[in-house]
């Protein structure tokens, strides 16, 4: 089977620039024309290339504070890159906790948007929807808008959107503390069984039974940098003793 | 072949689904969250006409003929352009699990709540149609040249399209971009032919309907609804110049500015 690329990513890096303001008007910048507000530049992701092909599983480790999450979010298409490009092949969810649903509509509403800007048509959402709602076991609730939920719901939802429906890349950042222990079986079952055959995963954990189970590629990450990328052994002995 | 092409393209592509499901629900949320529901669309342009119908014919006789319709067809054009203006200022942060989560173009959130807006005109349209046909004693009936609506209508959905992406992606770094517009949006209110004569304005303003972009949009409206002439094509091609114009650089500022939008807002 000829493999293709999920992501290519050139010489990425990404720094934040917090100015000790927060409020960003035209009569703030209009007075302090000649006096500008005092920055601090937060170098999150220093020049990294990677590339990724399609169908792989991919691990993310590292400690916290070492960049995951940004690297997650200039992969995924959300955070602009400063230098260098990216190229992604195909729509990319990125899934952790409070997933992007809007807490204004009803589940039904959220599971049809989910879903379209997953890529799906309306029809082919239609075929899922019940799937859907009993994998979240919110069936009583399924007009209810998704602000009356507990945030157990609504991780649950999120997470059977993304099951059924996914993305063609998906970012998962600990996403195996949804739910109690009956749907994180459930959860843990489905993942293994359909979803990580075909998919693009990154999986973003602490866990390192989950990444060493699932991946057969690491990156280790250490301040914005990629230390290591490769073999997930490797990937989690370098892991473990930067936390020694 | 080029048919054939954009077929294939709506048959594979969702994003015509997406565009018409984002609109329906953005439109379902404005109008049936509240009591009176979809009513407000309808009584809040016939609350405008009373006031201004009062104000202007009754208190300074201006002799307007037919002047219930001639606000009527004005103000539900203005509606559209302020509520696809000054209501979309923050969509970029209302809208924000649309893209956070996910690398969707930001310009179907745009086009999908514009769109919901255009649902809104197409009531507010009908009610007019149904006024000047049925109740307006000075009314002209239905002709031809109301066709040329759809081309004025377009004009004014890419002009608020345009000034939408500016104002939403200004508002990213700047947040009072939006007491700025309500300021100018109340001058060019003031500057627009919404209840004025049209000779009146024409004579103390010389050459603004060329200069504001509404006020040609507005004059042109009148002629083909309600005066059985067609548009003046000089005026209309400078407002789809406008139009144009404001889009580009709409699209400017949202491959510069709304691309941060995920990290700043």
């Amino acid at each position: 089977m000829k493999t293709e690329t999920a992501i290519i990513a050139k010489d990425i890096s990404k720094t934040f620039h917090i100015s000790e303001d927060s409020h960003n008007t035209v009569k703030h910048r209009l007075f302090n024309l000649f006096n500008p507000p005092k920055r601090k530049d937060i170098p999150a992701l220093k020049l990294t290339s990677l590339e990724i092909q399609r169908g792989e599983c991919i691990g993310l480790i590292g400690r916290n504070g070492c960049g995951k999450t940004t690297l997650t979010k200039v992969l995924a298409g959300v955070y602009p890159t400063d230098t260098g490009y990216i190229k992604i092949n195909g729509s990319t969810m990125l899934m952790n906790l409070g997933v992007g649903m809007s807490h204004e509509l009803t589940a039904r509403e959220n599971i049809y948007v989910s879903g379209s800007v997953l890529g799906l048509k309306i029809k082919e959402v239609d075929k899922l929807f019940d799937e859907i709602v009993e994998f979240a076991e919110i069936r009583n609730f399924v007009d209810t808008k998704v602000k009356f939920f507990s945030s157990g719901m609504m991780a649950r939802l999120a997470f059977s959107i993304a099951v059924k429906a996914g993305a063609d890349i998906m970012f998962l950042d600990e996403i195996f503390s949804v739910g109690d222990m009956k749907f994180r079986e459930k959860a843990v079952k489905i993942f293994e069984s359909s979803w990580i055959q075909g998919k693009t995963v990154i999986l973003v954990s602490h866990g390192m039974e989950v990444i060493k189970k699932y991946c057969n590629r690491s990156a280790f990450m250490k301040n914005g940098e990629i230390d290591f990328f490769g073999d997930t052994e490797k990937a989690i002995e370098l892991y473990t003793a930067d936390n020694q | 072949m080029l048919l054939k092409i954009l077929n294939d393209w709506f048959k594979s592509s969702n994003k015509v689904e997406r565009l018409w499901l984002l609109a329906k629900i953005e439109f379902k949320l404005r109008y049936y969250e509240n009591k009176l529901g979809l009513l407000w669309a309808l009584i809040k342009p016939l609350m405008d006409i009373v006031i201004y119908y009062v104000v202007f014919q009754i208190i300074m006789q201006q002799n307007v003929p037919a002047f219930a319709s001639y606000l009527f067809i004005g103000l539900i054009l203005w509606n559209f352009f302020v509520e696809s203006t000054t209501g979309t200022i923050q969509i970029l942060n209302t809208k924000k699990y649309l893209y956070e989560y996910s690398n969707m173009n930001k310009m179907e959130i745009y086009v999908s709540t514009l769109l919901s807006n255009s649902i809104g005109f197409f009531f507010n349209f009908m009610m007019f149609l149904i006024f000047y046909n049925f109740f307006e004693k000075e009314s002209t009936g239905l002709s031809v040249q109301n066709f040329w609506i759809l081309a004025i209508f377009l004009n004014l959905f890419i002009l608020s399209l345009g000034m939408s992406l500016i104002l939403s992606t200004i508002y990213i770094i700047a947040k009072d971009i939006t007491q700025v517009w309500m300021v100018f949006i109340s001058f060019l209110f003031f500057l627009s032919p919404i209840f004025y004569k049209l000779s009146t304005f024409q004579q103390r303003l010389p050459h603004f309907d060329y200069g504001n972009p509404m006020a040609g949009i507005i004059i042109n409206a009148r002629s083909v609804m309600m005066e059985q002439m067609p548009p003046d094509f000089q005026l209309m091609g400078f407002d789809y110049a406008y139009a144009t114009i404001l889009l580009l650089l709409g699209i400017i500022f949202l491959n510069r500015l709304g691309s941060k939008a995920a990290e700043k807002l």
